[in-house]
């Protein structure tokens, strides 16, 4: 026998309520385990959606530039020494770095200012598989060129040069055919010819080298910053800029769902710790004159306080370990059920479901312990008095 | 071995008091019954006699102790190893056996209870003769029997005084007369008792009587 056979042979002859008391409890647990593992599967599912549809860091050569201006009008920067990416070369550094796993897609582009028909036109060489890693809410019409001889037009390009599926269209003199056309984007992709990288390079003559290369960056859990800065160092000679709008708005976005899921935690245990501070406090009224018998026979005020808090601690842990797999349960139905395209297993992981018991033990004795406190404060005599 | 010098209590500021400069002595191995109509302050005496309660006004002393000015903490253990208490009903814990509510008092610290701790339980519930019943819940055991296991409990850890608040109260008089047997008994063998009742037939018993009457010791032992 010993100080948790009191707490544990009560609970057992209320064993309706207790089982009442576990059942809410785990519930409560269960929606917390639950949404806490949803928010950040839908948190991951949304980076990766978001991050589809465009890159956060960009890649390009250091160059120089010079500010021009005169008479308080500004002319822009003008670049002298224009310098290149050699992409093999960038593209293995991009995958070297320590957080490589972040790296969603690295496209390279080369983009060549030319002339189709006599319209002055931008020709962007692309490595379409890299491209449509990146935008995914490209929509070409046609699809995709299957080699490199076949080309994709902006929208507003394709209208220009009256360029349709299957047309021919001569780049500084070589003939490539219109494989897509590109859906409106409202962005600088509708006023351009996508075509192979590979292509634009040879027509250009540089071989292995690009303009820029774009970087989209999964960034949960990782400092933009920090990718920016690993890359900056595998890449000395490039210039790296992460469109901190952007991540931003991602983050913003993914910290959004946390913090839904965060309140609605928070307001589920607030419940359940009522429901268990009530379920003590209606023990303690109920056993007052236990109470007072167990202070005659010498039990001090706080060895009345614990057995009552200890009460509530074993009805916490049941509900902690059911609640736990309950919610461990849930989260691997619920997306399903959402038909949410976000489920991910739920992995068991100790640490977090000693977590899980550790903190709800710790609020079930802080929701018992006011009414305990008024157990361990009532005066022995009266409660006899009162048998 | 127990001394109330004048004492004076009231339950609330400027209500009547319970109990107006009462003083009694109680005598190691005597057998105290303190009588009095409902509400004359008998059990408001025996509470603070035994520590429970503390005066309004005035002392108590024990071994050379003033009870009414020790902390809390050493009251509590008093409780623990000299003063022992019963009450009119038996109160035992229901979801615990005999045994295990003869045990009870050995939890007060918060510790298991130990093996010896348990022999003794036993054995206190043997001197009450409910050896065999060791197993039994509260609620199988008769009204007796019960008030039998509360006194066991009460002796589990050998105290020098037991206060008995109308322990045969809710019994029928035979029963009522087994469990006085009984007190007598454990008076015979060295135990103090200090019992409150109404009872003329178990005061005739008592070695000192002590008589109250709205707060007041009308007759003095």
């Amino acid at each position: 026998m010993n100080p948790a056979t009191i707490p544990l042979r009560n609970l057992r002859r209320k064993l309706p309520r207790t089982a009442l008391s576990v059942v809410v409890f785990a519930l409560g647990i269960a929606s917390v385990v639950a949404l806490g593992h949803l928010s950040r599967v839908a948190g991951d599912s949304l980076e990766r959606k978001m991050t589809a549809y465009g890159a956060n860091v960009l890649i390009t050569p250091r160059t120089k530039t010079l500010a021009v201006g005169y008479g308080g009008l500004s002319l822009g920067d003008v670049s002298f020494d224009m310098r290149y990416l050699p992409v093999a070369e960038t593209l293995a550094a991009v995958r070297s770095i320590p957080m490589k796993d972040n790296i969603s897609v690295a496209a390279p582009k080369f983009a060549l200012l030319t002339t189709v028909a006599g319209v002055p036109v931008g020709v962007v060489g692309v490595d379409f598989p890299s491209e449509r890693g990146i935008k995914r809410h490209w929509q070409p019409r046609g699809g995709y060129p299957a080699s490199d001889e076949g080309v994709v037009a902006g929208a507003a390009a394709a209208a220009a040069l009256a360029l349709d599926l299957g047309d021919p269209v001569v780049i500084e003199g070589r003939t490539f055919k219109v494989a897509g056309v590109l859906a409106k984007t409202g962005s600088e992709d509708d006023n351009v010819i996508f075509a192979d990288i590979g292509a634009v390079q040879k027509l250009a003559g540089k071989e292995n080298l690009a303009h820029f290369v774009e970087v989209a960056a999964l960034c949960s859990g990782c400092p933009i910053d920090e990718i920016t800065a690993q890359l900056q160092t595998v890449l000395p000679g490039a210039s790296i800029t992460a469109m901190q709008q952007v991540v931003r708005q991602r983050m913003d976005a993914i910290a959004f769902v946390k913090r839904l899921a965060l309140s609605v935690s928070a307001v589920i245990m607030l419940t359940a710790c009522a429901m268990i501070g009530l379920a003590v406090f209606s023990s303690v009224n109920e056993r007052k004159n236990e109470i007072g018998v167990l202070r005659a026979l010498g039990f001090s005020r706080s060895g009345v306080f614990m057995l009552f808090c200890l009460e509530a601690v074993i009805v916490g842990m049941a509900a902690a370990v059911l609640g736990y797999l309950g919610g461990a349960a849930t989260a691997g139905i619920v997306p399903d059920m959402l038909e949410s395209g976000a489920a991910a297993a739920f992995a068991f992981d100790l640490g977090e479901f000693a977590l899980t018991f550790a903190a709800v033990s710790v609020l079930s004795a802080a929701a018992a312990a006011p009414p305990s406190l008024g157990a361990a404060r009532l005066d022995p005599a009266a409660a006899l008095v009162s048998l | 071995m127990l001394s109330a010098i004048d004492l004076h209590h009231a339950y609330a500021t400027g209500a009547p008091p319970v109990l107006d400069a009462v003083s009694v002595t109680i005598e190691k191995g005597d057998f105290a019954c303190i009588m009095g109509r409902s509400g004359s302050g008998k059990s408001t005496l025996l509470h603070i006699l035994s520590t429970l309660l503390r005066p309004t006004q005035g002392r108590v002393v024990y071994k050379d102790m003033e009870l009414t000015a020790l902390p809390e903490q050493d009251r509590n253990a008093l409780r623990r190893t000299d003063f022992a208490m019963i009450f009119q009903m038996h109160h035992l814990l229901p979801y615990l056996t005999a045994l295990e509510n003869v045990m009870v008092p050995f939890l007060a610290g918060l510790r298991p209870v130990a093996a010896k701790a348990r022999v003794r339980a036993m054995d206190s519930l043997a001197r009450v003769g409910l050896a065999d019943k060791a197993d039994r819940l509260p609620g199988n055991l008769s009204g007796g029997e019960q008030q039998r296991v509360a006194i066991a409990r009460a002796l589990a850890r050998d105290p020098r005084a037991l206060f008995a608040d109308e322990p045969t109260g809710s019994l029928d008089t035979a029963t009522g007369g087994e469990i006085m047997d009984l007190l007598r008994t454990l008076n015979a063998e060295g135990l103090t008792v200090v019992m409150v009742t109404h009872q003329a037939e178990y005061a005739a018993l008592a070695s000192r009587v002590i008589h109250l009457a709205d707060g007041r010791v009308t007759r003095p032992a």
